[in-house]
């Protein structure tokens, strides 16, 4: 009976399966096959053979000869990783905790609550770029953020600000930009636990942090495991909101100046500038550390989650 | 500790844009809970119990009236200052924490006071606060020059700086007269906790369970625990809402007994919450009838089966239910049909229709009088072993067929059949407002 019927369900199955194959797994073994490739380029097809050079090249380890002088690319090992685990490291954790407790805090008050919902929910539908444009307002170093903080002068994002500057204006961007899925989760989460939870803890005398620790935390675990990896995941890849915050690599007019590249920023421009064997192994490089970090997560979650 | 409700009414407001009327859950209620008694609130599902528990509890506010713990009003008190334990319908214990931790759990937030003593073991006399607070204008000689911290706030080492004779002021009595302490709130030790919560697991038979999660225990378990995690902080009310609603029949028999066991052993003022009407009047000292927010009946188990008020009390306890009939009376005569049923209603009784019910173990057969037969019809006969149940049918019977429990010894024929009536298995009720006439 089932084998029977089983090309209907491969028939159902088969534009998503086709355009997936296309423009997913394909490109997906093709980076890995990439990555290997001496010299490839994209236009022709053509390459100089295997070889494990692009890996050395993005870590600034092998330099690339060009009329008598060896040049190495440092971009990558100075800027875009250290930039890259920074995001990853503040905006992470700042963005969960702060989520969280507007979450709780939307889910305790009755009144104008759907109105609030609606406010916080309103940065997930605007697009990354515009967002981006407004906070580079703010951000001028004649701004609201100067004018509101009496730092009037400073430079955040332009001038040659420091790489300090720019990664707080960046993180500030991107907390903000990546709060309001993660309330919605949290909100959806708070709104299937028991309210008899809470009664218990409040007949036992629990304060709200010890009840906020003790009972919503825990019970809020499997949401928080989702949303920590979903957002590992998308921080590594943070790229949109360095061109949407600043709009180049850098903080100065100079073009060479990328002291705020991330990874994938890197791997874009690389593709650009038809260099997609380095790019293929930057983003081979990221998705192994990637794995690793979600693999890790998943660990610590077997004795941390419950359920 | 006794527990009174006086005019305790809760009203959910409705609304009135929707066309939606309010909701009194439970009207004017007044009860009296004796101290150290098994209270069983009864009564179909909407009829305010649950409402009621929860309002003594603290979870719900009522709209109107006052609760009283002894003499103590606790009706703005919130919650967690009652010193009640809860056990929730479906335990909610928390999931993540093992029965060890949720038992536990209670214990990390009590606060105890414990007498402050001196380096001699003496404890420390306590004295007005207002002496206290004047304290630096009276610093003994030897405290002269030292930064003087109230010791009240501070603690044990504050307080030994002091030698309390030197404190000008009123010794603070109590209500017998005698001195208080100066106390100290902290919290229990992790020792005291665990002494705490071994005995209590061991009240409640899960000893062996405690490093499990409630996930891996039955349901009959996990109510232990729930039980555990409300006694374990000693309450003075234990509360327990449809405590047996989520158990199978067998451990509901067992786990029934075992309540009335712990709160016999523990002495706790205890109230739980059923419709189950078995269950109320297997263990309750005393059980309260409740219909849409309305006391109807509170006595002994038996007392309310034997003596109901009105009709809803009738109907409600008994299984198989009471069985009603049209029934007339005449100048003190009761007769359902053209059979005479009683003849000793009150005199002054005005010629009426009436509701007549009569409880399934209330018929004879053969009938042992001649003159009070009930003339019915045997449809079927149910063989249940220890007694046997006839099914039968009558004309002026509410419900198409009514019930009869009978001797397992008893011969009889499915067809008409000449019953007596038990007179104290018949009651009278009056058609228009339901009260009981004899």
């Amino acid at each position: 009976m089932e084998k029977k019927n089983n090309w209907k369900a491969w028939l159902y199955l088969a534009p998503v399966i086709i355009l997936m194959a296309v423009f997913t797994f394909y490109p997906l073994i093709n980076t890995i096959g990439i990555s290997f490739l001496a010299d490839y380029d994209y236009t022709t097809g053509t390459s100089s053979g295997f070889t494990f050079d692009n890996f050395a090249f993005v870590l600034g380890l092998k330099g690339v000869e060009s009329g008598g002088t060896v040049s190495y690319l440092t971009d990558v090992i100075q800027y875009a990783i250290p930039n890259t685990f920074i995001i990853v490291i503040v905006t992470v954790p700042l963005s969960i905790i702060i989520a969280l407790l507007i979450a709780v805090g939307l889910n305790s008050i009755r009144w104008v609550k759907s109105v609030l919902q609606t406010i916080f929910f309103m940065p997930y539908v605007t697009n990354a770029i515009a967002v981006g444009m407004v906070f580079a307002v703010i951000f001028e170093s004649t701004g609201l953020w100067n004018y509101v903080f009496g730092t009037m002068g400073t430079d955040w994002i332009n001038n040659g600000a420091s790489s300090a500057n720019a990664m707080f204006a960046l993180c500030v961007y991107i907390v903000w930009h990546a709060l309001p899925y993660k309330i919605l989760i949290f909100l959806s989460g708070l709104q299937n636990i028991d309210k008899q939870y809470y009664q218990a803890a409040q007949l036992d005398a629990a304060g709200k942090f010890k009840t906020l620790m003790n009972v919503t935390v825990p019970l809020l675990s499997p949401q928080i495991l989702y949303i920590m990896i979903t957002s590992f995941i998308g921080s590594f890849k943070e790229y949109s909101s360095v061109v949407g915050l600043i709009g180049k690599p850098g903080t100065s007019g100079d073009v060479g100046y990328r002291n705020m590249y991330t990874i994938v920023y890197y791997i874009y421009d690389s593709i650009a500038v038809n260099q997609t064997h380095y790019a293929s192994a930057a983003a081979l490089m990221l998705f192994i550390v990637i794995l690793i970090f979600t693999l890790i997560q998943f660990k610590v979650s077997k004795t941390r989650v419950h359920y | 500790m006794e527990i009174r409700l006086v005019n305790l009414t809760k009203v959910f407001p409705g609304n009135p844009k929707k066309n939606i009327p309010d909701t009194r859950a439970v009207d004017n209620l007044d009860i009296v809970i004796p101290d150290g008694k098994l209270i069983g609130l009864l009564g179909p599902s909407g009829c305010g119990k649950s409402t009621t528990l929860y309002m003594i509890a603290g979870l719900l506010e009522p709209t109107s009236g006052e609760i009283w713990f002894g003499d103590e009003d606790v009706t703005r008190l919130s919650p967690e200052k009652r010193g009640i334990g809860l056990v929730f319908q479906n335990y909610a214990l928390y999931p993540h924490m093992t029965v060890y931790k949720n038992i536990a759990f209670p214990l990390t937030n009590l606060l105890v006071e414990d007498p402050v003593v001196d380096e001699k073991g003496n404890k420390i006399l306590a004295f007005y606060r207002k002496h206290v607070k004047a304290l630096p204008t009276e610093i003994p000689t030897h405290l002269k020059g030292e930064k003087v911290k109230n010791p009240f706030k501070n603690g044990r080492e504050e307080i030994l700086k002091f030698d309390c004779s030197h404190i000008a002021g009123d010794p603070i009595l109590d209500d017998k007269g005698e001195q208080l302490y100066v106390t100290r709130k902290r919290h229990l030790t992790k020792i005291e906790m665990d002494k705490l919560i071994r005995e209590t697991a061991k009240l409640v038979q899960i000893e062996q369970y405690l490093t499990r999660k409630p996930n891996q225990l039955s349901g009959g378990q996990q109510q232990r625990v729930a039980i555990a995690r409300a006694l374990v902080k000693r309450p003075r009310v234990l509360l327990l809402d449809e405590p047996l609603s989520n158990l199978d029949a067998r451990l509901r028999l067992q786990t029934r007994e075992e309540i009335k066991r712990l709160q016999r052993d523990t002495g706790i003022t205890t109230i739980f919450v059923t419709h189950d009407q078995e269950e109320a009047m297997s263990i309750s000292d005393e059980i309260v009838v409740m219909k849409l927010g309305v006391e109807q009946q509170r006595d002994h188990p038996q007392e309310v089966y034997n003596d109901p008020k009105n009709m809803f009390v009738a109907q409600f306890l008994g299984t198989p239910p009471i069985n009603m009939f049209n029934g007339h009376v005449k100048k003190g005569v009761l007769t359902i049909g053209d059979d005479v049923i009683r003849e000793d209603l009150p005199k002054d009784l005005d010629e009426q229709d009436v509701y007549v019910g009569i409880r399934p173990e209330g018929f004879l057969v053969p009938a042992d009088k001649k003159d009070y037969v009930f003339n019915i019809n045997v449809d079927m006969i149910e063989t249940m072993g220890r007694d046997i149940s006839l099914v039968g049918s009558h004309k002026e019977s509410i419900k198409p067929s009514f019930k009869a429990i009978l001797d397992a010894d008893t011969k009889v024929n499915v067809g008409p059949l000449a019953v007596g009536v038990k007179p104290n298995k018949c009651f009278v009720f009056l058609k228009d407002t339901e009260e009981r006439v004899i």
